[in-house]
C-alpha cells in the first residue's frame, strides 16, 4: 500500500539540545495513526515539522513519490497538510464561515468591484457542517460554540482545503465523554474517505479505540511501531516510560478505612449566578473526594466559589469545624485553603517569573498581613521553600532559576502543586490536575493527593476522565447542570452509572 | 547560549546603551559635552523625568499605563504655589499640596480603574483632561509666582555640589527600588502584571494593589510637580505637557513591557538618563528643538525594536 506521507530519518537539532533523533515515520490512507510518548518526547516537533512550522537538521520528508527535505507552510498547505492544535484557533468575533474560507473567501463581481459572494460561502460551510455533523448556522459566530463545536469547526476548515493529512494534537483533552464519542465518529467517516489522521494524545483508552496503528516517541527517539489491535496498552506504557510502572499505570490504592471523621463540610451552597445551587457533601479524613459530570456541568463554579474566587449567594463552609465566611481567595488561602485550577497558563503560574518565585507566592501571601501587602521578602528562605518542594516533587529542571515557561506541561503543574504544598493548606482541592500531562507527572500527581489525603488533609479532584477519578477516589460527586446529583462510593461507582447520573434528567 | 546573551542583554542592556550614546556624544561635542558642570547639569534635568518614570513605571508594570501624570504634576505644583500664597509654610504646602494631592489624585484614578473596570488608558485619558481643567479654573490659567526663598532652597538648591532634585530623584528610584525587589507589595505588583487572574487565584487583592499602584504614580508626580514648581519660581498652568510620553519612553526603554510584569527601576532611571542625554546632547550639537522631538520618537521605536530583536533570538 502506498503512503499518503513518509519521514525518513529526521532529526531536529535545536541549540545544545537534540529534540528529533533518526525518526520514521508513515501514514496510510485511512488510517489513523497515533503518535504516543511523554511530554517532551518530541511529538509535537515532530508534527511541526510537517505543518512547515520547523526544519529538519537531517532527514527526508516523501509526500507523493517527491522528496523534500523540509516543507514550508505553504508546501504544508499545498501537499494537503492541516493541523488542529490542542488551542482552537478560531476567531471569536468571525461567523463559522468566514473561520472556514478566511483566507480564501470565495468572491463575485458586483458593478465591477470584486466582493464577498456570502451566498457561496454560506453554501459550502453548509455541507461541510453537515459532514462532520455540526447543526449550526454558518452565520453563527465562533465565540458562540463550545470546544467541541469549535473543534468540529476546525475540522471542516480542514476539509475546506481537502485535506489528506489531518493531524490532530491532543483533540480530546478537553472534550466531555459524549463530545469524544461524537468526534470519534467524525474520524472513522474521514478514515472512509481514505484521509490519513495523525492522532496525538496522552489518554491510552483512547488509543484501542479509535487508533489503528501507534508510534511511539521517548526523548526525541523512535521506540517502535506496532498495530494497535496485536499491542497491549501494558506494553505501549513500558515503551513510552521505558520501565514497566508498578502493577496498573494509575492504581494509587483505595484506602477507605471507614473514618466517618469530617474534615470539610459543604452545606446548601448557592452561587449568587445560579450557577451551582444548593449543594451539600463533606469531605471524610483520609479520602480523596472525586468530582465527576460533563465540562460546564458546574464544578469548577463550585470550587471556585469555595475558595471565594466567585461570589456565593447562601450556604455554610466548615473546614474542621471551624465555619468560615470566605469573599476572596486571600482569606480562604488564610484559612488554609488550596485550588490548584484548571487551566495552568490562564489562572496557575506566572509566566514572568522563575520557579522559585512561582512557589514562594503562596506561602508569602499565607504569612503576609494587610491583604498580602505587609512585609519584606526573605530570599534565602523563598529559595529553601523552592528547593524542599523541587526535589519532594521531582521537578525537572536545570535549576530554581528557570523560568516557568521554560518546563514541560506536567512540570509546570509540579511548581504549581508545589506552592500550595509549601504554604501548608489544610483543604487542597486539585481541578483538572492532570490534562495534558504525561503518564508519569500523572501518577507523581495522584501519589502526591494520596499522600495529603493519607497526612489528615482534606482532599478534592475535580475530573473529566473517568478512568482516572475511579483509580484515585475513594468517593465520587456526580454534578449534573450545577446540581450535585449522587455521591458514589469506589465499590459502587463504574463508569456507566457516573454518566449515567452526569446526564439522564431525573 | 542564545539564553544566557539575553539574560545579559536584559541586565545590561540599557546600561549599555547609555554607555554608548554617552560616548558618542563625548566624541561629537568634546569640549562641552563630558564637562563635570554638563554632567551635573544632565542630572538636573533629568531628575523630573526620572521622578515621574519611576512612578509610571508601576502602572505599566501591572498591564497598565497612567496618562494623567502631567496634569497631576502641573495641578499639584498649583496647589503647593496657592497654599504658600494662602501663608501655609512651605513644609505644610509640600506635605499637603504636593505629596499628599498627588496621592489622592492617584487614588482616584485606581479607585477609577477598580470601580469602573475600564482599561488605565481610558480612565486616565479622561482624568489627564478632567485635573488639567482644574488647575485651568484654580489658576485662571495664570502662573502664580512669588514665594518664600527658602521654598527655593530646599527644594531646588543645591547641597555640596549636588542639585537637590537629584537627590530627590535618586532618593525617590531608592525608596521605590526597594519596594519593587525587596517587599511582599514589590512581588505580588510583578505577579499581577504577569498574570492577574493567577494573582486572584494566589490570594492576591486585585483592586487593593491596583489602587496602591496608582498612588505611588500620583505620589511620585506631585513630588515632581514640587520640583517643578520650585525651579521655575512659579506654578504653570501648563506645566507637564506631554510629560507621559517622556515617562512612558523611559520605563520601556528602560526594559519595562506594555504587557506587565517586566523591568526594574534601576533600568527605568538609566531609561530616563538616555532621554536627559540625548536632549542635553542635541541641545550641545545645536540641533532644534522640533528635530529634538524627531529623534527622541525615533529613538523609542528603536529602542523597544531591539529589545524585542535581541530578546526573540532565543
Amino acid at each position: 500500500m502506498g503512503y499518503l506521507l513518509e519521514m525518513k530519518k529526521i532529526t531536529k537539532k535545536f541549540p545544545g539540545v537534540t529534540a528529533l533523533k533518526d525518526i520514521d515515520f508513515q501514514l496510510r490512507p485511512g488510517e489513523v495513526h497515533v503518535l504516543l510518548g511523554e511530554n517532551g518526547a518530541g511529538k509535537s516537533t515532530l508534527v511541526k515539522i510537517l505543518s512547515g512550522v520547523y526544519e529538519p537538521t537531517e532527514g527526508t520528508i516523501v509526500i507523493n513519490g517527491k522528496e523534500y527535505a523540509k516543507l514550508t507552510p505553504k508546501e504544508s498547505i499545498e501537499n494537503k497538510i492541516s493541523i488542529i492544535y490542542q488551542e482552537i484557533s478560531l476567531i471569536d468575533e468571525l461567523s463559522i464561515g468566514e473561520n472556514i474560507y478566511v483566507g480564501k473567501l470565495p468572491t463575485k463581481k458586483l458593478f465591477n468591484m470584486t466582493v464577498v459572494d456570502y451566498k457561496q460561502v454560506e453554501k459550502n460551510t453548509r455541507e461541510l457542517l453537515k459532514k462532520v455533523g455540526l447543526n449550526k448556522e454558518p452565520s453563527v459566530l465562533a465565540k458562540e460554540l463550545s470546544i467541541s463545536e469549535k473543534q468540529q469547526v476546525e475540522i471542516a476548515k480542514a476539509l475546506s482545503y481537502n485535506a489528506k493529512v489531518i493531524i490532530m494534537d491532543e483533540p480530546t483533552s478537553s472534550l466531555t465523554i459524549e463530545e469524544t464519542k461524537k468526534l470519534f465518529e467524525i474520524i472513522k467517516q474521514l478514515k472512509n474517505e481514505d484521509v490519513g489522521i495523525i492522532y496525538i494524545s496522552h489518554k491510552l483508552n483512547e488509543i484501542k479505540e479509535i487508533g489503528d496503528r501507534v508510534t511511539v516517541l521517548k526523548d526525541g527517539t523512535y521506540v517502535g511501531t506496532r498495530d494497535v489491535r496485536d499491542v497491549e496498552i501494558e506494553e505501549l506504557v513500558t515503551m513510552m516510560v521505558g520501565r514497566e510502572l508498578k502493577s496498573k499505570y494509575m492504581n494509587v490504592g483505595h484506602r477507605q478505612k471507614g473514618t466517618k471523621e469530617v474534615v470539610f463540610k459543604v452545606s446548601n451552597l448557592t452561587r449568587a449566578d445560579k450557577r451551582v445551587r444548593n449543594v451539600s457533601f463533606e469531605v471524610y479524613k483520609g479520602e480523596i473526594l472525586g468530582f465527576a459530570g460533563l465540562i460546564g456541568s458546574g464544578r469548577t463554579e463550585l470550587m471556585n466559589a469555595i475558595f471565594g474566587a466567585d461570589k456565593i449567594d447562601s450556604g455554610e463552609i466548615r473546614l474542621f469545624g471551624e465555619q468560615l465566611a470566605i469573599k476572596s481567595p486571600y482569606q480562604a488561602i488564610k484559612k488554609g485553603m488550596a485550588l490548584i485550577t484548571e487551566n495552568r497558563r490562564e489562572t496557575g503560574f506566572f509566566p514572568n517569573f522563575e520557579i522559585w518565585k512561582n512557589v514562594s507566592i503562596e506561602p508569602l501571601i499565607k504569612e503576609s498581613k494587610l491583604g498580602g501587602i505587609w512585609g519584606l521578602l526573605n530570599r534565602s528562605k523563598e529559595r529553601d521553600y523552592a528547593k524542599k518542594q523541587k526535589d519532594l516533587l521531582n521537578i525537572k529542571c536545570s535549576s530554581i532559576d528557570q523560568n516557568i515557561t521554560e518546563l514541560s506541561g506536567g512540570n509546570q503543574q509540579k511548581v504549581i502543586v508545589g506552592k500550595w504544598l509549601a504554604a501548608e493548606s489544610k483543604l487542597i482541592i486539585f481541578d483538572e490536575p492532570t490534562k495534558g500531562i504525561d503518564i508519569g507527572a500523572k501518577s507523581e500527581i495522584y501519589n502526591i493527593m494520596r499522600e495529603l489525603s493519607d497526612n489528615g488533609k482534606a482532599v478534592i479532584m475535580v475530573s473529566s476522565e473517568l478512568p482516572e477519578l475511579l483509580a484515585v477516589c475513594d468517593r465520587i460527586a456526580v454534578f449534573r447542570e450545577g446540581e450535585l446529583r449522587t455521591i458514589l462510593t469506589s465499590d459502587e461507582a463504574t463508569e456507566e452509572k457516573i454518566l449515567l447520573a452526569a446526564t439522564s434528567a431525573k | 547560549m542564545g539564553n544566557k546573551f539575553n539574560s545579559i542583554w536584559q541586565k545590561y542592556g540599557t546600561l549599555g546603551i547609555l554607555i554608548l550614546i554617552t560616548v558618542l556624544l563625548g566624541i561629537l561635542s568634546p569640549k562641552y559635552f563630558l564637562t563635570p558642570n554638563n554632567l551635573v547639569q544632565v542630572a538636573l534635568q533629568s531628575s523630573i523625568t526620572i521622578l515621574i518614570a519611576c512612578g509610571e513605571f508601576f502602572a505599566i508594570l501591572i498591564a497598565g499605563i497612567d496618562l494623567s501624570i502631567g496634569s497631576i504634576v502641573a495641578l499639584t505644583g498649583m496647589i503647593t504655589a496657592k497654599m504658600m500664597a494662602w501663608g501655609y509654610s512651605v513644609p505644610v504646602a509640600i506635605l499637603v499640596g504636593g505629596i499628599m494631592t498627588g496621592a489622592i489624585l492617584g487614588a482616584i484614578n485606581g479607585g477609577l480603574v477598580n470601580a469602573t473596570a475600564l482599561h488605565p488608558f481610558i480612565v486616565t485619558l479622561g482624568t489627564q483632561a478632567i485635573f488639567r481643567g482644574i488647575t485651568l479654573i484654580m489658576s485662571d490659567a495664570r502662573p502664580v509666582y512669588g514665594f518664600p526663598l527658602e521654598f527655593k532652597n530646599a527644594i531646588a538648591g543645591w547641597i555640596w555640589n549636588i542639585p537637590i532634585p537629584v537627590i530627590i530623584a535618586l532618593a525617590a528610584a531608592l525608596i521605590l527600588s526597594f519596594v519593587t525587589d525587596m517587599t511582599r507589595l514589590g512581588r505580588n505588583i510583578y505577579a499581577l502584571g504577569g498574570n492577574s487572574q493567577a494573582a486572584w487565584f494566589s490570594g492576591i487583592n486585585i483592586k487593593l494593589h491596583t489602587l496602591i499602584v496608582f498612588i505611588i504614580s500620583g505620589i511620585t508626580a506631585g513630588i515632581a510637580g514640587v520640583v517643578m514648581t520650585a525651579r521655575l519660581g512659579a506654578a504653570e498652568p501648563l506645566a507637564g505637557v506631554g510629560f507621559e510620553t517622556y515617562a512612558i519612553a523611559s520605563a520601556i526603554i528602560g526594559g519595562a513591557s506594555f504587557f506587565g510584569g517586566k523591568g526594574k527601576i534601576l533600568g527605568v532611571v538609566m531609561g530616563g538618563l538616555i532621554i536627559g542625554v540625548i536632549n542635553n546632547g542635541l541641545n550641545l550639537l545645536n540641533v532644534a528643538t522640533y528635530y529634538q522631538q524627531i529623534v527622541m520618537g525615533a529613538l523609542i521605536i528603536g529602542a523597544v525594536t531591539l529589545d524585542r530583536f535581541v530578546s526573540s533570538r532565543k
